[in-house]
C-alpha cells in the first residue's frame, strides 16, 4: 500500500506547492489526480517518486519511507524522455542494469511486443512518432515490474485520437501486473476512463479538495450515462475548487484547508 | 591533387543515406566545388605558358607541382610534415586532456566553476600568440615551448565546449538516470558522456583547427624543420613555389586530421537527429 502522510512541499523561494496531503492507494488501485494548472499535481508526483524531497510529512510504500527514487516505483513523464543515443530496445532495457545481457534483451523484447512496437526495437527514438515514443516510455517504466506506476500527464502532448488509444492501451498493460497507478492529468475524460478514484486538487497551496469514486465497470464506455454522471460531479468539484467554495459533497475530504486565501 | 581523393573518400559515407538520385547528380555536386579552382589554375597556367607573365612571384600549377614532387622525392617533405604533425599531435593531446578534465569539472561542479572559470576566461582574453615570449623564456626555444603554445591554443575551445556541454545536459534526461537509481559513475558513463559527445566532437574539431593555426606561429618563432620552417625558408630564399607547396600540405593535413576525428566519432553519433538527415527515415 502507498500512503501519503501530511505531505507538503515548500520551495526554497517560499512558494507552498502542496500542503497537508493525505491519501492512500490500495494495491491494484488506479487513482487520478486532477486540478487546474499550478495546483501542485506534478510536485505531488515528484515527491511520491522520490525525485524531490518533501518539506513536510512523508510517503510510505509498504511501510517504507520513500526518500529517493525507489526500484518499486516507476514513472512516466509528460515527455517520453527516451535517451536519443540508445535504440528503442536499449531504452526499454535501461532500468534492468543488474540483469545479464541476454535476460535484459529478452525482457525488453517482451515489453516491446506488449506495447506493439517489437518491429521498432532497433531504430533510434528520433524515428518514432509521439505516441510510439510514449509507448516506449511506458514499456521502459513497466519492464522492471514496479509496484507503483506514476504518470505525469503522460498523454497531454498527444492528439485526441492517439490519447484515447493509449489510455486503452495503458489499461490493457495494467492488467498484466496490476500495479498501483497514480495518474496526474488535467483531462477529466482521461481521469474517469482510467481511475477507480479521482482526487480533485485545489491550488495555492495544493491540497485535496475532494475525492470522487469512479466505480464504473471496466471496460468503460466513454458515452454511457454513468460516465457522464461521474464527469458532471468531477467538473462540478473542479468548478468549486477554482472558485474556492468550501462545500464538500462528502465527508471524504480529510483536510479542508480552510482559511487559505484564494488567488482569484 | 590529394585533396580530391580525400573528398572522394568522404562523400560515399555522408551522402549514402540520401535516396539514390542519378549518379550524375551524385558526382556532379562535388565536382562543382572544384570548378572555380580548376578554372583559375588552368587560366593562370595558360597565361604563364603564353608569356603574359613570367610566373616568378605567382608560380603556375605546373611549377608548384614540380616543387612538391621534388620535396617529396628528396624526403624533405616527409621530414617537415612529420615534425609539424608531431608538434600538433603532442600539443593537441596535452591541450585536450587538460581542457577535458577542467571543462568537465567546471561544468559538473558549481564550486569548481566559480573557482577556476573567471581566471581561465581572463587568460582566454590574452591572444595565445602573446604567450610566445614568456614560453621561450620559460621553456626554451626548442620543442617544449612550441608544444605548450599549441596546447594553449587547443585548450580554450575544448574547455569551453566541454563545460558548456556538461552545463546544458538536459535535466529531464538526468532525471531518467535518477529514476533508475544510477550511481555517480554510471550516471557519467550512461547519461552525461553520451549526452555531451556531439558537442565534444565539435569542440575537438575546432581545437584541432586552432592547433594547426598555432603550429605555424610556433614554427615561425624559430624552427629548423616543419612546414612553418618551410614557409619562412621559401620567403627568405624567394621560392614562392615552396611556400605554396607548404600551404597545400597544410590544407591536406588539416582537412585529413579533421576528417579522421569526424570519422572516428561518426559511429558514436549515428543517433543524432540532424537537419541533414531529414530525408533518411
Amino acid at each position: 500500500m502507498l500512503a501519503l502522510e501530511n505531505l507538503g512541499k515548500t520551495y526554497p523561494n517560499g512558494v507552498r506547492a502542496i500542503e497537508g496531503m493525505n491519501f492512500a492507494v490500495d494495491p491494484g488501485e488506479i487513482v487520478a489526480v486532477i486540478g487546474g494548472s499550478g495546483c501542485g499535481k506534478s510536485t505531488l508526483l515528484r515527491a511520491i517518486s522520490g525525485l524531490d524531497t518533501p518539506t513536510q510529512g512523508r510517503v510510505l510504500l509498504d511501510g517504507e519511507t520513500i526518500t529517493s527514487p525507489h526500484e518499486k516505483i516507476g514513472i512516466v513523464f509528460q515527455e517520453p524522455r527516451l535517451l536519443p543515443w540508445l535504440t528503442v530496445a536499449d531504452n526499454v532495457a535501461f532500468g534492468l542494469n543488474d540483469l545479464p545481457v541476454s535476460r535484459r534483451r529478452h525482457r525488453a523484447a517482451g515489453a516491446l511486443s506488449r506495447v506493439g512496437l517489437i518491429e521498432k526495437r532497433n531504430v533510434w527514438p528520433r524515428e518514432l512518432s509521439g505516441g510510439q515514443a510514449q509507448r516506449v516510455a511506458i514499456a521502459r517504466a513497466l519492464v522492471p515490474q514496479p509496484e507503483v506506476l506514476l504518470l505525469d500527464e503522460p498523454f497531454s502532448a498527444l492528439d485526441a485520437f492517439t490519447r484515447v488509444d493509449l489510455q486503452d492501451h495503458l489499461l490493457d498493460l495494467w492488467t498484466d501486473l496490476r500495479p498501483m497507478m497514480i495518474l496526474v492529468t488535467h483531462d477529466v475524460d482521461e481521469a474517469i476512463a482510467l481511475a477507480d478514484r479521482i482526487i480533485v486538487m485545489r491550488s495555492r497551496p495544493g491540497r485535496i479538495f475532494e475525492e470522487i469514486a469512479a466505480d464504473l465497470q471496466r471496460p468503460r464506455d466513454r458515452h454511457s450515462a454513468a460516465f457522464d454522471h461521474v464527469k458532471a460531479r468531477v467538473l462540478n468539484a473542479l468548478d468549486r475548487s477554482l472558485v474556492g467554495e468550501r462545500v464538500p459533497e462528502k465527508a471524504a475530504v480529510e483536510h479542508p484547508g480552510a482559511g487559505a486565501a484564494m488567488w482569484w | 591533387m590529394t585533396v580530391v581523393s580525400v573528398e572522394a573518400a568522404v562523400e560515399p559515407a555522408t551522402v549514402k543515406p540520401v535516396a539514390r538520385k542519378s549518379d550524375l547528380a551524385r558526382f556532379a555536386r562535388p565536382m562543382l566545388g572544384l570548378l572555380v579552382p580548376l578554372v583559375l589554375a588552368g587560366g593562370w597556367e595558360l597565361a604563364v605558358y603564353l608569356g603574359f607573365s613570367n610566373g616568378r612571384l605567382v608560380p603556375p600549377p605546373s611549377r608548384i607541382y614540380a616543387e612538391f614532387a621534388e620535396l617529396a622525392r628528396s624526403g624533405e617533405l616527409s621530414r617537415h610534415v612529420t615534425a609539424t604533425l608531431l608538434r600538433v599531435g603532442a600539443g593537441f593531446a596535452a591541450g585536450t586532456v587538460v581542457a577535458t578534465v577542467l571543462g568537465a569539472l567546471a561544468g559538473y561542479s558549481t564550486l569548481v566553476r566559480r573557482l577556476i572559470d573567471p581566471s581561465l576566461q581572463g587568460l582566454r582574453a590574452v591572444p595565445s600568440i602573446a604567450w610566445i615570449p614568456l614560453f621561450i623564456l620559460w621553456l626554451g626555444i626548442f620543442e617544449t615551448s612550441k608544444v605548450a603554445l599549441i596546447a594553449v591554443g587547443v585548450f580554450f575551445p575544448i574547455y569551453l565546449g566541454v563545460m558548456g556541454a556538461v552545463l546544458s545536459v538536459d535535466r529531464k534526461i538526468v532525471e531518467v538516470g535518477r529514476v533508475f537509481r544510477l550511481s555517480g559513475p554510471a550516471m557519467v558513463r550512461r547519461i552525461l558522456l553520451p549526452a555531451i559527445l556531439p558537442a565534444y566532437v565539435l569542440a575537438l574539431r575546432s581545437g584541432l583547427g586552432l592547433g594547426w593555426m598555432f603550429v605555424i606561429a610556433a614554427e615561425f618563432m624559430g624552427a629548423s624543420e616543419g612546414l612553418g620552417y618551410l614557409l619562412i625558408d621559401g620567403q627568405q630564399l624567394g621560392k614562392p613555389a615552396e611556400i605554396v607547396a607548404a600551404l597545400l600540405a597544410f590544407a591536406v593535413l588539416g582537412k585529413t586530421t579533421d576528417w579522421i576525428v569526424a570519422l572516428v566519432a561518426a559511429p558514436f553519433l549515428r543517433w543524432e537527429d540532424r537537419f541533414s538527415r531529414q530525408g533518411e527515415t
